[in-house]
Parts: structure tokens; C-alpha cells; sequence
């Protein structure tokens, strides 16, 4: 027995520390299928480099980075609005980097003016709806805010809770640059009696809604093109004509991450051509200018969009989500 | 006083044992008191201020503080009636009603209790969400349609995973019943319904108020089904998740974390140190050779056809996740694939074999630890013994939530920094099923004279050599399987160490959540289906192990 038990523990001590290549610690906020591509990518143009990453919402890698108080179990985070990374950045968690070639081409609306962070992408809130549910009730797509409100939809939407997703967050901030804090509060309270349930990730609505799980979703345009019409899920996309919001996805160094020089690596790769022209595999809108386009993407001529302060919607952030709950009960 | 003196002049005398008792207390100090220190600290401070200030909301009320606690108390109820309800009738129909097929229904009963508990609510889905097998027959042929999600769900997910530990309470305390007092209750007159009301019942009584007591405190603690299912019914467990995880509003988690503790280690208490004692056991002295009395065949048959379709639903359930796995894009095209678990045996072996690792290196450290508490509380007269055997079990008691976030708490920063590694993973792994080895082991060691290991000490070894040559060896049976059923709530667990997975460390019942989050049900069925046989293939390997170690043992007896 006793030779068992220490065969046991000889043999765990030997299999955890079996030695491995460079190691990348990364945080993403991109779903976990997504992350992958860019990842796997990254991986075969440096083979001396092994990512190992976890995919958390974007609230919830600000939480995670506030609880891991300035020691980071990973060097790199991408995806996710550009508010969370605001935030972020006031609390002290990033790490400034302007050396990036990108960072230096980049428009100074799509990064921070001393580097904490860095856009990728820009995504743009829409509306997804089940098809078969359209007919079977005889309706067009919501093509309105209030469309949502419409009883037919009674417990059958499905978004994201405002503090764990940017999805979610942003969807709350869009409205408040629509229709004043007040007003937008009182929406979502009328929203959330909607509601089916309210989900952590901001892309899981897409899923739900191509299940037929739920009628209707809100959710950035691209996750509703990547998961669900290039999926073949029987769903719509459609936007708001009152305006709707958008996020500058970003990524940045953490602060005190354990391999930042590595992180280095992967944020310039990130920010080339190469790399972004991936993003057509998602449908996301690239923001290096030299990257390839997806087909059928959705871009900002489009759309009408409300005029978006990220900062102000940074700044804001922890009390509009307590008051969010407070009027919502969630 | 002067036995307190004696003993503390004993521990002097055998220096091994004292080191041994001075660490452990040290252990179950470090990572079972601190974490749940720091909850109860950070509950009462805001901002570095010590103040009640989020238990006076709690009791003002905020909707999205009190709500979840009401909703909490309202599953946990009506569960715990449910589940020793069914327990009751299949050990009834187990023990005293001799039906047909009762070892089969037996094992198909006890299958919820080794497999992650979540997987019940990823089988409702499969079987009764919107595009589920049921969902659909009904919809198609009969028109009527629901919805599984919120408390529907939750009680039906929790029962079926729960009425399991309620029919093993159940059985036991039924079998304990001398069948002889009903039989003199039938011989005196009494009809059959009136002796099972007036005797049987009675009799059964404190099983049947552990079985409540114990699954009100699962359905409170249980994070994994509502973290799936509970659709706008949000239960502690997910609030205090979000509230860590989402907000990293840490007097929140806390406050809601001290919310759900008071309810549960009230439970245990009661059951473990008040109802313990209250138990009849109607020993009469000698065996009883009275068969268990015949219930009326009517009776009979009502109970065999409830407990044939309880097991029915429960292999459908089972079914439906290995199907599940099978199919292509669950939902919108069933035809069946094996992409799924190409997916699971490449992207995810990884988390596999973290799992695997770390909960194999928590067993083996766990097993010698919670065999050595077992040993030193049954064995040993000393100081601190009752303080040790309750610090070694409490978790048993402590939601999983509520260490995790502890964990968090205690040891993000110096001194202990300890987050991101294998080994806070580990350690909650030990902190949380280590009780599982005490108690088995206490219960094997109670069994044993005390003399053989006694003569041991008599003859002059010292307390490592009648631990390693004496207890050890006669106890290994006992150690073994507890160790196979902590190997498999290891690999199972999620609900503490959802809070500290990292890049480095991510398990594979974080993984198979983090499918069903974006809608991946076949994957997620493909990830729950292989954790099963994992946890099945360690049972099984156990109890051969433990058989042969049995045979090995009486056959040296015979010689």
C-alpha cells in the first residue's frame, strides 16, 4: 500500500514537471472557437512558442485581473471593447507598449493615446432573431429598439449580463448614449422582463437563437455572421434604425504578466496584416488597414451609429452596472 | 484536568505522533480555516472600512441580494422533500418489498452519485429544451410545449442527481429495522398500511430527516445544474460566481458566501453531532432470521413500477448525453459524427490530463492524510482530538463555491501566493474531499479492535511503525475505495475550483461548461461522456483492487 501511494505521488511530481518550450500565458475574450484560429496561426508561424490561454468574457477578465492584484497569471489580453481595457488601464493593470509598428499606424481613435492598449477590429451591436419564429408569427426582424419590447418576444430573448460580458456592456452604454441614463435604465428594466435568461458570454445568444432555444438576441453583427448564418443556423441579422453602438476591440500587455517580451511578440503579429486578414474567417472589420475584407461584411457607412465615448462608457462603468442591477433585480 | 495533563505528557512521550498532530492541525489550519476566515473578513469590510454594511443591505433587501437567497431556500425544500421521497421508495422497494431486478435498479441508482452532477442538466436539455427529444414528440403529436429553464429544471436536475444519496440513507437505516417488530405488529392485529405508519415509519424516522438535512445542503451548494438551467431563477451558488468572477465585488461574493454557509454547516451540525444520536437502532441481540415481511402485492407492483420508470428516466438521461455526443450540430443536424470527440481528444486532453494529474496527486496526499486524521481520531486520546476530527470534516459541509472564493482571498497574495499554480488546485481538491477518506477510514477503524494496534504500541513501536505495519495494511480496503470515490469527485468537482483555474491549469469539467456557455452541446455531451467513463473505469478498477486485496486477506487468515 504504501509503496503505492508513494509510486502515486513520485509519479505525479514526475509528469508536472516534465520540462516544456516557451510559454505564453494569454487571456481572450473572443469565443473560445474563434480564439483558436488566431492562436493556432500564431503558433505555426513562431514553433518555438506554445500559447496557453483561456477564454473569459470581458468583464470577466477585468475581474479576474482586479482579483490577481498586479500579478497576472497571463502577459496578454485580446479581444473585448475597448471600454473594459479603459478601465483597466485606470486601475493600473496594463502595461504601456508604443514601440508596435501597428500602434504607430494606427488612427488615435483606435488606441490609447500612451499605449496601454491597442484596437484590432471594430464590431457593431445588431439584432438576431430566429427565422422560423418570424413566420410562424407573421413578423418582419426588429428593426427597431422597441421592437424588442413587442409581447410576442415575452420570454423569448436571450443577451448578456452588462457586468461579465462587453457585449452586454456595450448594449447598456449604447442605449444610454441613445436615450439618456434615465430613459435607457427604464429600457432595460422593460428589457429584462423579456428576457428568457441572460447569459455570461456575449456571442451565446447567436447559439440560442440558431437552436430556436430562444426567438431573439443582441449581440455584436459579427458573432451573429461567424456563429450563426456561416453556420447555417436558421437566423437573421438586422440593427436598430434609431442607431446602434460599436466597440473598438482591443488588446494589451498585463502589467507584471509573467513572460511580457513573448507578449510582445504575439501583440505585433496581431496587429499585421497577416494575422488581422484572418478576422475574414470571423467577419470582424480589421483596423490595420492592409488586411483583406470578408464578403457580406457589415462596415460603418452602413449603419446609423450613436455617437459612442468610450471613455465616458470606462468611466462609468461600475456605477451604470449597479444601477443596472439595482432597476433590473439581476 | 489531570487526564488533560496525562495526555499531553503521552503526545511528549512519542515525539513521531506529536509532529504528526502539530502538522496536520497546521495543514487543516492553513487550507481549510484561513480560506473560510477570509470570507467572514471580507464580508464585513468595504473598502479596508470594517462594516455590516452589505448584511444590513441583505436584510433591507436588495432584489439581487435577497432574491437569490429566497430562491436558494425554495429549491434546496423542495428537493430534499422530493428526493428522500423517491429514496424512501426505492429502498423500500429494495429492502422489504424484494422486487424483481433489484440489483439492477440499485446500480442504476447509484449512478448519479459518481458522475459529475451537472450532467443532469445537460441531459435535460438534450431531453426536454426546446429542441429536445421530448420537447419534440409532444410538440409535434400533442402540441404542448415548455420550458425547462428555472425552477422546473432545477428541481427536476437536482432531484434526479441527489435521490441517489437518499435511497443509500434510506437503505441503510430500512435494513437496520429488525423485521421482527413488524412482524409482531402484523401477529398483534395490525393491518399492513397500519404497521408501516405506526412502526416502520417511526422507526425510519431519523433517516429520513439525514436524507432531508443532506440534500437540502447539496441543492444549496450545487453550482454546476443552476450554473446551466436556471434561466431567470438565479440561485446563491451562480450569484456569488458572478459576483467574483463578473465583478470581482469581493464583499458581495462574501456576504452571499456567509448567506449560503449559515444554512448548510446548520445542517451538518445538526445531522452530524444532534440526529447521530437519536438513531433507534432496534438491536434485539441476535441475528434476526425473520424474512422481510410481504408487503401486499398490490403494493409490491406500485413499487416496482415507480422505481422501473425513476431507472428508466435516469438511463434515458445517461442516453441522452451519449447521443448527444454523437450527433453533428445538436438540435439542427442529428446525423452522427465522431467530430466531436476528435475535439475533445485534441483540443481537449490537455484539460483531461490536468484533471487526471492533479486529481490523482490530490488522492494519493489526501488518502495518507485523511487515513492518518481517521486514525489519530479513533485511536488516539489526546488533546485537540475533537478539534481535529471537526476542521478535517467540515468541509464536507462548506460549499464548494465558498472555498474557492476563500481560496482566492487567502492566497492571491505574499505570503502564500499561490494562484495560477497546480498546487491551489490541488490543495482545495484535498481540502474539500478529503472527508470523504476520514469518514470511510473512522468507519473501517471502529470496526477493528483496538487491541491489535494497541499490542503494537504495548510491544514498543512508536506510532509511525504501528501506523505503517498495523493500520495501514488492515485498513487499505477501506482506504482504496475512499480513495476511488475521492479520485472521481476530484475529476468531477467544479464548483470551488471554477473560481481559480488559469492558462496553465484549466480542467476539463471548466471546459465542458465553458461548451455548454456558447451553445456546444455535443461537444459538451462528448466531454461529459468520457468524464463518466473515466470516473466509471476508476470505480471499477478500485473494486477489483479492493476484492482481491479482501480474498488475499482471508485466504492468509485460512492458512
Amino acid at each position: 500500500m504504501k509503496k503505492v501511494i508513494v509510486s502515486v505521488l513520485l509519479l505525479g511530481i514526475a509528469l508536472v514537471s516534465l520540462a516544456e518550450k516557451k510559454v505564453l500565458h494569454v487571456y481572450t475574450a473572443l469565443d473560445v472557437d474563434e480564439a483558436k484560429i488566431y492562436i493556432e496561426a500564431f503558433e505555426a508561424t513562431h514553433p518555438d512558442i506554445d500559447v496557453q490561454w483561456v477564454r473569459l468574457s470581458a468583464g470577466e477578465v477585468l475581474a479576474r485581473l482586479r482579483a490577481e492584484a498586479g500579478k497576472p497569471q497571463a502577459s496578454l489580453w485580446f479581444g473585448g471593447p475597448s471600454d473594459t481595457y479603459i478601465v483597466a488601464k485606470m486601475d493600473g493593470l496594463l502595461e504601456p507598449y508604443t514601440e508596435s509598428l501597428g500602434w504607430q499606424y494606427l488612427d488615435k481613435k483606435f488606441k490609447d493615446p500612451e499605449g496601454y492598449w491597442v484596437g484590432i477590429y471594430l464590431g457593431f451591436i445588431g439584432f438576431v432573431t430566429n427565422k422560423d419564429f418570424l413566420e410562424k408569427h407573421g413578423i418582419e426582424p426588429p428593426d427597431s429598439w422597441y421592437d424588442l419590447l413587442d409581447p410576442v418576444f415575452k420570454g423569448e430573448l436571450s443577451m448578456a449580463y452588462p457586468y461579465t460580458s462587453g457585449t452586454g456592456y456595450t448594449r447598456l452604454a449604447t442605449l444610454v448614449f441613445l436615450m439618456g441614463e434615465d430613459k435607457a435604465l427604464e429600457f432595460e428594466k422593460k428589457l429584462s422582463e423579456q428576457i428568457h435568461h441572460y447569459t455570461r458570454a456575449g456571442s451565446a445568444c447567436v447559439t440560442e437563437v440558431g437552436l430556436g432555444e430562444v426567438a431573439g438576441g443582441i449581440a455584436f453583427a459579427h458573432d451573429i455572421i461567424a456563429k450563426g448564418i456561416a453556420k447555417g443556423y436558421p437566423v437573421v441579422l438586422s440593427f436598430p434604425k434609431e442607431g446602434t453602438g460599436y466597440e473598438v476591440g482591443g488588446m494589451a500587455l498585463l502589467k507584471g504578466g509573467p513572460e511580457l517580451e513573448l507578449a510582445k511578440i504575439f501583440y505585433d503579429w496581431m496587429l499585421s496584416a497577416e494575422a488581422q486578414s484572418l478576422f475574414k474567417k470571423w467577419y470582424r472589420l480589421p483596423l490595420n488597414p492592409e488586411a483583406e475584407l470578408a464578403e457580406g461584411l457589415v462596415t460603418a457607412d452602413q449603419l446609423p451609429l450613436v455617437d459612442y465615448d468610450a471613455l465616458w462608457a470606462a468611466q462609468n462603468r461600475d456605477r451604470l452596472i449597479e444601477r443596472w442591477r439595482e432597476v433590473t433585480g439581476y | 484536568m489531570r487526564a488533560r495533563f496525562r495526555q499531553l505528557k503521552f503526545l511528549f512521550h512519542d515525539p513521531a505522533l506529536l509532529l504528526v498532530v502539530l502538522l496536520i492541525l497546521g495543514f487543516l489550519g492553513l487550507f481549510v480555516v484561513l480560506p473560510l476566515f477570509k470570507v467572514l473578513q471580507n464580508s464585513f469590510y468595504y473598502k479596508g472600512v470594517f462594516t455590516p454594511q452589505y448584511f444590513l443591505e441583505f436584510f433591507s433587501g436588495h432584489r439581487y441580494v435577497i432574491r437569490p437567497f429566497l430562491n436558494s431556500l425554495i429549491v434546496a425544500v423542495l428537493v430534499a422533500g422530493l428526493s428522500t421521497l423517491l429514496g424512501f421508495i426505492f429502498a423500500f422497494a429494495d429492502v422489504r418489498a424484494n422486487i424483481p431486478g433489484r440489483r439492477v435498479f440499485r446500480w442504476i441508482a447509484t449512478l448519479p452519485i459518481i458522475s459529475p452532477p451537472f450532467i443532469m442538466a445537460l441531459a435535460a436539455i438534450l431531453l426536454l429544451g426546446h429542441n429536445g427529444l421530448i420537447t419534440f414528440f409532444m410538440r409535434k403529436y400533442f402540441g404542448i410545449s415548455w420550458n425547462i429553464y428555472g425552477l422546473p429544471g432545477l428541481i427536476l436536475t437536482e432531484t434526479f442527481a441527489f435521490f441517489p444519496l437518499s435511497f443509500l440513507i434510506m437503505e441503510g437505516v430500512l435494513g437496520n429495522i429488525d423485521p421482527a417488530l413488524e412482524e409482531s405488529a402484523l401477529d398483534l392485529g395490525a393491518s399492513k398500511l397500519r404497521t408501516f405508519l405506526r412502526v416502520t415509519l417511526p422507526l425510519a424516522t431519523p433517516g429520513i430527516a439525514g436524507s432531508l438535512l443532506l440534500v437540502f445542503t447539496r441543492s444549496l451548494e450545487d453550482f454546476g445544474n443552476p450554473i446551466i438551467i436556471q434561466g431567470r431563477f438565479p440561485v446563491l451558488t451562480t450569484q456569488i460566481y458572478l459576483a467574483i468572477t463578473g465583478m470581482y465585488d469581493v464583499p458581495l461574493g462574501a456576504t452571499l458566501s456567509i448567506v449560503l454557509l449559515v444554512p448548510t454547516v446548520l445542517a451538518f451540525v445538526v445531522q452530524r453531532y444532534w440526529l447521530s444520536r437519536k438513531s433507534y437502532i432496534s438491536v434485539t441481540g441476535r441475528p434476526s432470521t425473520a424474512g422481510p415481511p410481504r408487503v401486499s402485492s398490490g403494493a409490491r407492483w406500485f413499487l416496482f413500477g415507480t422505481v422501473f420508470i425513476l431507472s428508466s428516466f435516469i438511463l434515458l438521461f445517461y442516453g441522452m448525453v451519449i447521443f448527444g455526443s454523437f450527433t453533428k450540430l445538436w438540435g439542427i443536424d442529428n446525423s452522427l459524427t465522431l467530430d466531436n470527440y476528435r475535439y475533445v481528444f485534441t483540443v481537449g486532453i490537455q484539460y483531461l490530463s490536468n484533471s487526471l494529474k492533479l486529481a490523482a496527486i490530490a488522492t494519493g496526499i489526501g488518502g495518507l492524510l485523511g487515513i492518518t486524521v481517521a486514525y489519530i481520531v479513533t485511536r488516539k486520546r489526546i488533546m485537540l482530538q475533537g478539534l481535529m476530527d471537526f476542521l478535517a470534516m467540515v468541509n464536507f459541509a462548506v460549499p464548494g463555491i465558498v472555498i474557492g472564493i476563500g481560496y482566492i482571498l487567502a492566497f492571491n497574495t505574499p505570503p502564500i501566493q499561490l494562484t495560477g499554480t497546480a498546487a491551489i488546485i490541488i490543495l482545495i481538491f484535498i481540502s474539500q474531499r478529503m472527508p470523504v477518506v476520514v469518514r470511510d477510514g473512522v468507519a473501517m477503524l471502529q470496526q477493528l479492535d483496538p487491541v491489535i494496534d494497541e499490542a503494537s504500541s504495548d510491544l514498543g513501536a512508536g506510532f509511525f511503525r504501528t501506523f505503517t505495519r498495523i493500520v495501514l495494511p488492515l485498513v487499505s480496503p477501506a482506504l482504496i475505495a475512499g480513495m476511488a470515490y475521492m479520485f472521481a469527485a476530484c475529476i468531477t468537482s467544479i464548483s470551488a475550483v471554477v473560481m481559480v483555474v488559469s492558462p496553465k491549469w484549466y480542467l476539463v469539467t471548466v471546459a465542458l461548461l465553458s461548451q455548454v456557455d456558447i451553445g456546444a452541446l455535443s461537444i459538451a455531451a462528448a466531454y461529459g461522456t468520457v468524464i463518466i467513463l473515466v470516473v466509471l473505469g476508476a470505480i471499477i478498477s478500485m473494486d477489483i483492487v479492493v476484492k482481491s486485496l479482501l480474498q488475499r486477506g482471508f485466504s492468509r487468515l485460512g492458512k
